[in-house]
């Protein structure tokens, strides 16, 4: 299998398209009314020009391109500290704005390739993933833990390693492995349970989607187990006749929806397999009529959009040949895939939730700070970025703060216990469990 | 030795400003050390981020003593390089100082530090029906840095250069001594006026960072009237659009007046040349006029209407022209992400843009452009020019926008030459450049009557004894 994944060198001239102008740095709209806001997680925490934004990445790619730069402890430690949240992104104009955090992670694998990184601390994903197939060091028994309910109320989940499902639910490493967000899977696999989908799960089988060792620049590693699981999905397709890839974790969505497209191979495997998310698939069975509430969940809530299931799915038009305007030239952009509209449609579709939006919002969203390895590397100042998100989700009077990402989840809650907020980070999935009856009580 | 001064140096910087806002670390300092234009990349010896006037204070006395430069920096986004260091030095970066301190929505000013962005104060005054002149740069470029610099912005037909609306600065000398200037030096919290006092603003506008660091700034404010008109022509030749534009500018109708070549009007400038296409206009130009009425808008119209009349009887060449909706948006919406991202100055070339930015009386624009028109397209880059009036009188801003591509040294240095030779051709009419790289402080100074010159040594001596602060940016 061939994989499209850019070294650094090859950016090079995506690189050179930077003006260093700087509207990476802040979020803008000029409205009216205008919108400003900090955007940069990096860039409010370090300040120094190279931490902000994809104007100081650049520079460092630059950089280390001229020969200007070489590797040492405060450079990669820099070039780490970025959550990759693509917020820089989404201001930029210039021909480089769709290659933005690719630069970013081209950096980090050529520090990988050059036997520098990632950081200490980042290592043991690495070594994790060899050794467990995920990052968190769990054994592969342990994946299944979080099923234990299903079984005591006898109610057990398909193993599609065994019996046929239209639907896998890729459960992903965090909603298993991580203790605090074990909640997203249960609560999805009840709904679906409500709901009477035909699903089912890999268990133990299941491995790593990739994405951590992607975004730290292990693309060894990830294309490993990329390649394990396009193999796996086109089996399930043609053997258990899986059609359909959901997922509750951002990371996994955005990763086999976006990166395993840079396989050769990807069209021929995935061919007559549709990947979602579970907050989307639900929303579109609500549209259709098969989903209805009951009772009142009478919460007062802020939504967090995550930034892989909104920005990094923005598809750009790239001008390749020169045809339209010029030979690289970035020609627009498209938020089809990006889930926006989708959560906040659910979430004001429950009866008694009141729903209040945040300053910074949907493609101008402030990452949480957990993304790009950041919540393994720099747990501390994830967290308290986190706090910072909190502390916004506090300002509109709301009571918790929704999201649809299991690393949110986490990360979020671990910044309002930080900044000591009553405030707790929900998934979209556990409200709707709650008020989504059992199909005896419709 | 010098290495244990360099320690030294570092560990007294950290003392004054933390740990985590000091450093000598080359990644750090590297990415301060190029911009968007031809000059060329220089590092500093070191990065200090301050937050307060006393960090200032301090590093300011550190560096007087020890004869290090000091280079103030808040986004780094002016065209003319005037953030790299030419003598290395304590890069001073004050984008965490970014209190808007006041907003008197009676008085109408605003009191700002030097970190506030566009963008933020452009929000913060919205929110009260406030506006103050936007300039054409990145929503994240920093008002009090184009304010001393003589920027320009959407209110400049009305009020004149950005410069012209300061109320009063607190500044900190090269000697670590704490200043003000206009009413806040009387009274603390008077931030309305410069005047009836001395000017003493003047020893620091204009001077490119070379005197101080501002740390306080108050800038007027204005209402913003419900109802927008822009009137919108185009010439065939600069000659026409000229006559227009003094005439348009005599009646002082609009807040900003401003004409682009057909070069300039494309998203983005063509690189390299391309030629107009045979029978379109060459100019195009926008007056941008608010109105509290419908009957105050249909008085400005009428004068328009009389004045677009005068104009065709004289045989212009000038029509009613529509003009493309991305680019007068970009033009009346400030501070813009379409123009401020440089999106339509560069794209096309690949990272680089500078610029012959100049003053130059209105009745020059004809002569200068199409000399600056030959020189450039000799050059292979396309005459992408602007003029604007400045405060109904018959000066303004004439200045070309040159993309190049940086990656490629040649075409930097085409770009850099072209843009030299535009800029004699513009001092030797009566124009003067704004925010000028050192290439064109040279040039400058080579005309500078000698009074001016050693009066303008004389009084950075007074202020900057060791000439610590943006060394080398005058020229002199």
């Amino acid at each position: 299998m061939e994989w499209n994944i850019h070294t650094l060198e090859e950016l090079e001239d995506k690189i050179w398209r930077c003006t260093a102008c700087g509207n990476c740095k802040a979020a803008y709209n000029y409205g009216p009314p205008p919108e400003f806001g900090e955007i940069c997680p990096a860039g409010v925490e370090f300040g120094f020009e190279g931490f902000m934004a994809s104007k100081g990445k650049i520079a460092f790619a630059r950089g280390i391109l001229d020969g200007q730069l070489e590797w040492n402890d405060e450079l990669l430690d820099a070039i780490y500290k970025c959550t990759v949240c693509a917020g820089c992104q989404n201001q930029c104009e210039l021909d480089h704005k769709p290659f933005i955090p690719e630069i970013i992670e081209a950096m980090r694998r050529k520090a990988v390739q050059d036997g520098v990184g990632p950081m200490p601390s980042q290592k043991k994903i690495s070594q994790s993933m060899r050794s467990y197939n995920n990052p968190y060091q769990g054994p592969r028994r342990v994946r299944t833990d979080w099923t234990r309910p299903f079984k005591k109320a006898k109610k057990p989940i398909k193993d599609i390693n065994k019996e046929p499902a239209d639907i896998l639910y890729y459960v992903g490493c965090t909603g298993a492995f991580n203790l605090p967000a074990r909640g997203v899977p249960v609560a999805t696999a009840s709904i679906f349970q409500k709901l009477g989908l035909d699903f089912g799960i890999l268990g133990e089988n299941e491995i790593c989607c990739g994405s951590t060792a992607m975004r730290i620049g292990d693309a060894e590693e990830f294309k490993r187990v990329a390649e394990l699981n396009l193999e796996t999905f086109r089996k399930l397709h043609e053997e258990r006749g899986v059609n359909t890839i959901v997922t509750s974790c951002a990371g996994c969505y955005r990763a086999i929806k976006k990166d395993y497209v840079l396989s050769s191979d990807y069209d021929k495997l995935m061919d007559g397999i549709t990947v979602i998310h579970t907050v989307d698939l639900l929303n579109k069975l609500f549209k259709e009529g098969k989903l209805k509430f009951s009772g009142e969940l009478p919460w007062k809530v802020t939504y967090h959009d995550p930034c892989h299931t909104g920005r990094h799915m923005t598809k750009f038009e790239i001008d390749e040949d020169g045809a339209k305007l010029w030979k690289g030239a970035y020609v627009g952009m498209n938020q089809e895939d990006c889930l926006y509209d989708v959560p906040r449609e659910m979430l004001q579709a429950i009866p008694g939730v009141e729903f209040v939006e945040m300053e910074r919002i949907r493609d101008n969203s402030y990452c949480c700070g957990g993304g790009g390895g950041c919540m393994t590397g720099y747990g501390d100042w994830a967290a308290k970025n986190a706090g910072r998100r909190i502390e916004e989700g506090m300002k509109t009077g709301a009571q918790h703060m929704v999201s649809i990402c299991p690393f949110c989840h986490y990360n979020l809650n671990e910044g309002s216990k930080r900044i000591g907020s009553s405030m707790k980070l929900y998934d979209l999935v556990e409200l709707l469990d709650q008020v989504i009856p059992e199909p005896d009580k419709t | 030795m010098l290495a244990k001064r360099e320690d030294m140096v570092l560990d007294e910087l950290v003392s004054i400003v933390g740990k985590d806002n000091a450093t000598a670390a080359k990644h750090i300092r590297y990415a301060y050390s190029y911009d968007l234009t031809f000059v060329k990349p220089k590092l500093p010896d070191y990065v200090v981020m301050a937050t307060t006037v006393e960090e200032i204070q301090g590093i300011m006395r550190l560096a007087n003593r020890e004869k290090i430069p000091v280079v103030p920096y808040t986004a780094g986004s002016n065209i003319g390089g005037l953030t790299i260091p030419e003598r290395g030095g304590i890069l001073l970066d004050l984008k965490r100082m970014n209190k808007i301190i006041r907003i008197d929505t009676e008085s109408h000013y605003a009191v700002i530090e030097p970190g506030v962005s566009h963008a933020q104060l452009a929000m913060e005054l919205y929110k009260h029906n406030l506006r103050w002149s936007w300039p054409v740069g990145p929503p994240t470029g920093s008002v009090s840095s184009n304010i001393l610099c003589h920027g320009i912005g959407g209110l400049s037909g009305r009020y004149g250069l950005a410069s012209e609306e300061m109320t009063g600065m607190e500044v900190v000398l090269p000697t670590g001594e704490l200043i003000r200037v206009g009413s806040c030096a009387i009274r603390e919290d008077a931030w309305h006026s410069l005047l009836p006092l001395p000017q003493l603003d003047g020893l620091f506008k204009g001077w490119l960072g070379s005197t101080g660091v501002v740390t306080k700034m108050g800038t007027r404010v204005h209402p913003i009237p419900p109802i927008l008109k822009v009137f919108t022509v185009s010439t065939h030749n600069i000659e026409d659009m000229t006559s227009y534009m003094v005439n348009l500018s005599n009646y002082e109708i609009c807040d900003d007046l401003t004409a682009v070549s057909w070069w300039l009007s494309q998203v983005p400038i063509p690189y390299p040349y391309r030629p107009k296409p045979d029978g379109v206009p060459e100019w195009y130009c926008f007056g941008a006029t608010y109105s509290w009425t419908e009957k105050e808008k249909e008085a400005r119209e009428e004068i328009w209407q009389h004045v677009l009349d005068e104009e065709k009887k004289k045989g212009s060449s000038i029509e009613y022209a529509e003009y493309p909706e991305e680019a007068l948006k970009a033009r009346t919406q400030l501070p813009s992400r379409i123009v401020g991202s440089t999106k339509n100055y560069t794209k096309m070339a690949g990272g680089g843009i500078s610029w012959p930015g100049t003053f130059t009386p209105a009745k020059k624009w004809p002569e200068v452009y199409n000399k600056w028109k030959e020189i450039l397209i000799d050059h292979n880059l396309s005459p992408a020019t602007r003029a604007t009036n400045y405060r109904g009188v018959h000066y303004g801003m004439l200045r070309a926008m040159i993309p190049f591509n940086k990656q490629s040294p040649e075409e930097t240095e085409n770009a850099r030459h072209a843009i030299v030779e535009c800029l004699k051709v513009d001092l030797d009419a009566g124009g003067i450049p704004y925010k000028p790289p050192v290439d064109f402080a040279i040039e400058i100074n080579k005309r500078a009557h000698p009074g001016y010159l050693s009066l303008l040594k004389r009084v950075k001596q007074m202020l900057d004894p060791n000439d610590i602060m943006n060394p080398g940016k005058l020229g002199i």
